[in-house]
């Protein structure tokens, strides 16, 4: 009896942290697909989730929305400012040092989260969804209802980027970069187009993250610092570049989480994962999916 | 001729004789005039004005700033060595809830701004970080929003110019566990254990929490055991995964250390993804508008559930001076007070006392005087009405516990006092759906 409790509550266990890996997924998406495409990391990208769940907080707050439904406005006012970042900051520094992009992005970082914080104090903000309560029970299991819609979200949105990378022009032209700039830009793809289209898209799903984030717990101005460090983790670990990387190392990295927490105690949440990803470069030092472009 | 010279003789002695009179009066007039009153006296706040306890920090700071006019309105502290009222002039220093930056935070205070006083302080971790510069540089700190015990007893530094003017973790711990044992136990465990959980911060405070319950269980051999007992890190906001572990081993009653918006999702959570249908019991910290806030967000599944505190804005009528307090700081700022505020508005007005009694503003000597201090209670009410400290720096507060019921009418939580009998506003009431950790 008391061995089917534990694994009762190990599968309970197992469960949430495959369903908060969904959330991950879409975090690490995004900057797999900056990275892919742009060749760039993006370290204020912790900084669009925030955004994007603020974003959802004021939409569905202002205009008594269903935080679901203002997911679509956060993704494209975020996309819109990804668009915007893309054009004014990173691309006059694309190309001329990794230092300077990386040392960018760390201004962005202070420059977002100090604005946020002026204009929307500190003060933990959650966007109550109409599932708040409800918790349904399958089988010994029992989980809130807004985790599980986050879990479809994700799936939704995640198939939408497949098939938009697959099926239309504009994704083909995005893969082509990814492989080879020059060779793509001489078969005629306006290449700094599909720059700012990719990072408006990335910084969108990151909105998108963001969206689920302060519909299941809360958002503050210095919210998307953690997760930002896990989204780095998850592409390393997944292998860079590489979507289905990113998707299932979002999973992966959330269960080992919820294992870690669950066997060691929750010092030891954040600790765990860059431990499997410390492991996984030893072994396999291009990821699971190794690196590729974006396919 | 004779008489002429004899006359001009004695009329330049007397006019020599005035001169030097009024000489003398214009000099001893000149000597014994006061001071000019140039000098104030700058009192450092320590606080979390941006950071995880933003909302804590800023309560510290309008109560600061409240209990500085109040006393400047009156002409200031009288100092002795000045023959003087000095105002106060309240500096602010921001820790951003990081040990590093309240490191820099006090030494700009204390090196920069030439502080007499430092005052506030929130979250163990930090302060435990950021008083050491005060230690050395030997700069009265009375520390209000910190918990662990260890501010005031360390044992690496000398820590005689710590005060700490706030209840500490066996506080917390010992009136929890007391009305555990004392009012919950003969309702839902009358012939068994009391079945505890802790799920606590990873950090001095929440440590403190955790083990002051196991300690005093032990030391007074309470019927009570401790079923489970989970760490979360400073920040961390998802709590499944504990407390899952927690619900398997069925408690009565789970004991949450943590601040105000991790307390407020942990319960939510509990309740409601998990469905360990208990009583969770938040730390006085959480005694905020905004944990009630997020509560009443989370709407009426946290209906009577409980809150440790000592300081009770929302709670009724206990207290003349909370309820002119709260009439103040309301009007002022347009939000209800909260905690940490009321106990950095005490020290302020301890500090200023001490000051007048020191007759000075040299450090040693107020150090001194606040050792000394016997103050009637203001608004966080003491054993004996006084507030003192012990041989360790430490006060003794009065804490009570509070239970917070859901008014579907208005959608807001009002909480009630069940325990001490002499503060009982209210009986404490299991929650309609609670089930008892041996079902």
């Amino acid at each position: 009896m008391a061995v089917m409790l534990e694994a009762a509550t190990l599968l309970q266990v197992l469960t949430w942290g495959a369903i908060l890996g969904c959330i991950y997924v879409l975090l690490a998406s995004g900057l797999n697909l900056i990275f892919g495409v742009l060749k760039l990391v993006n370290f204020a990208h912790g900084e669009f989730i925030m955004i994007g769940g603020y974003a959802s907080y004021w939409v569905s707050t202002l205009l008594g929305l269903n935080p679901y439904v203002s997911i679509l406005a956060s993704m494209a006012v975020v996309g819109l400012l990804g668009v915007a970042v893309e054009r004014l900051c990173f691309r006059r520094v694309l190309g001329t040092s990794k230092l300077n992009e990386i040392l960018l992005s760390l201004g962005l970082i202070f420059v977002l989260q100090n604005a946020a914080a002026m204009m929307w104090t500190e003060y933990p903000r959650g966007a109550h969804s109409p599932f708040a309560l409800m918790a349904v029970q399958l089988g010994i299991m029992r989980i809130g209802v807004d985790w599980l819609v986050a879990a479809a979200v994700t799936a939704v949105i995640m198939s939408g980027f497949y098939m938009l990378l697959r099926g239309t022009k504009i994704g083909r032209a995005m893969r082509a970069t990814s492989q080879n700039r020059s060779a793509a830009m001489l078969m005629g793809v306006n290449v700094e187009r599909i720059h700012m289209f990719t990072f408006g898209l990335g910084t969108a799903l990151a909105a998108a993250a963001g969206t689920l984030l302060v519909i299941t717990t809360s958002i503050t101005p210095y919210a998307g610092s953690v997760p930002a460090l896990k989204a780095f983790a998850i592409i390393i670990l997944g292998g860079l570049g590489s979507t289905a990387g990113a998707v299932v190392g979002g999973l992966l990295y959330g269960i080992v989480e919820g294992s870690a927490v669950f066997i060691f105690g929750g010092t030891w949440r954040d600790a765990v994962g860059f431990i499997i990803l410390i492991l996984v470069l030893i072994v396999r030092p291009t990821g699971l999916f190794g690196e590729k472009a974006v396919t | 001729m004779r008489m002429d010279k004899g006359i001009t003789k004695m009329a330049t002695a007397v006019i020599i004789i005035v001169i030097v009179i009024v000489a003398s009066a214009a000099a001893a007039y000149i000597t014994f005039q006061p001071k000019p009153v140039t000098r104030e006296i700058r009192i450092g706040l320590v606080a979390s004005l941006t950071g995880v306890s933003a909302d804590v920090g800023t309560d510290m700071k309008r109560a600061s700033i409240l209990a500085v006019d109040e006393i400047n309105e009156k002409g200031g502290v009288y100092v002795k060595e000045y023959n003087a009222k000095l105002k106060i002039k309240l500096i602010e220093g921001d820790d951003r809830t990081n040990p590093q930056e309240g490191v820099t935070c006090v030494k700009k205070l204390i090196l920069e701004d030439n502080v007499d006083v430092l005052v506030g302080g929130f979250s163990s971790a930090v302060t435990y970080a950021s008083q050491v510069p005060a230690i050395e540089n030997k700069v009265p700190f009375v520390i209000t929003g910190a918990s662990s015990s260890l501010v005031t007893r360390r044992t690496d530094k000398d820590t005689s110019y710590m005060f700490h003017y706030c209840t500490i973790t066996d506080d917390y711990s010992t009136t929890i566990v007391k009305f555990f044992a004392e009012t919950m136990k003969p309702k839902v465990a009358p012939n068994r254990n009391f079945k505890l959980a802790i799920l606590y911060q990873d950090s001095p405070y929440g440590q403190g929490c955790y083990q002051s319950s196991v300690d005093y269980i032990k030391a007074k051999n309470l019927p009570m055991d401790i079923v489970a007992s989970e760490k979360f890190k400073m920040g961390d906001m998802d709590f499944h995964t504990q407390l899952t572990k927690i619900a398997a081993a069925k408690p009565d009653a789970v004991y949450h250390a943590g601040f105000v918006a991790d307390t407020a999702e942990a319960i939510k959570e509990g309740l409601v993804d998990i469905g360990l249908k208990t009583v969770y019991i938040a730390v006085e910290c959480c005694e905020d508008p905004n944990y009630y806030g997020l509560m009443e967000k989370i709407g009426p599944v946290v209906d009577r559930q409980l809150l440790e505190s000592k300081f009770g804005p929302f709670a009724g009528h206990y207290s003349n001076a909370v309820d002119a307090y709260k009439e103040v700081y309301t009007k002022r700022w347009g939000i209800a007070p909260g905690m940490m505020g009321a106990d950095t508005y005490d020290a302020i007005y301890l500090v200023a006392l001490a000051i007048e009694n020191a007759g000075t503003l040299d450090k040693a000597k107020v150090r001194d005087a606040i050792e000394k201090i016997e103050m009637p209670q203001k608004l966080i009410m003491m054993q004996g009405g006084v507030v003192k400290f012990d041989k360790n720096h430490e006060i003794a507060p009065i804490s009570f516990v509070e239970q917070i019921f859901y008014d579907s009418k208005t959608k807001k939580l009002v909480p009630y006092i069940i325990y001490p009998d002499s503060l009982k506003q209210k009986d404490f009431e299991l929650p309609p759906d609670y089930k008892a950790g041996g079902s």
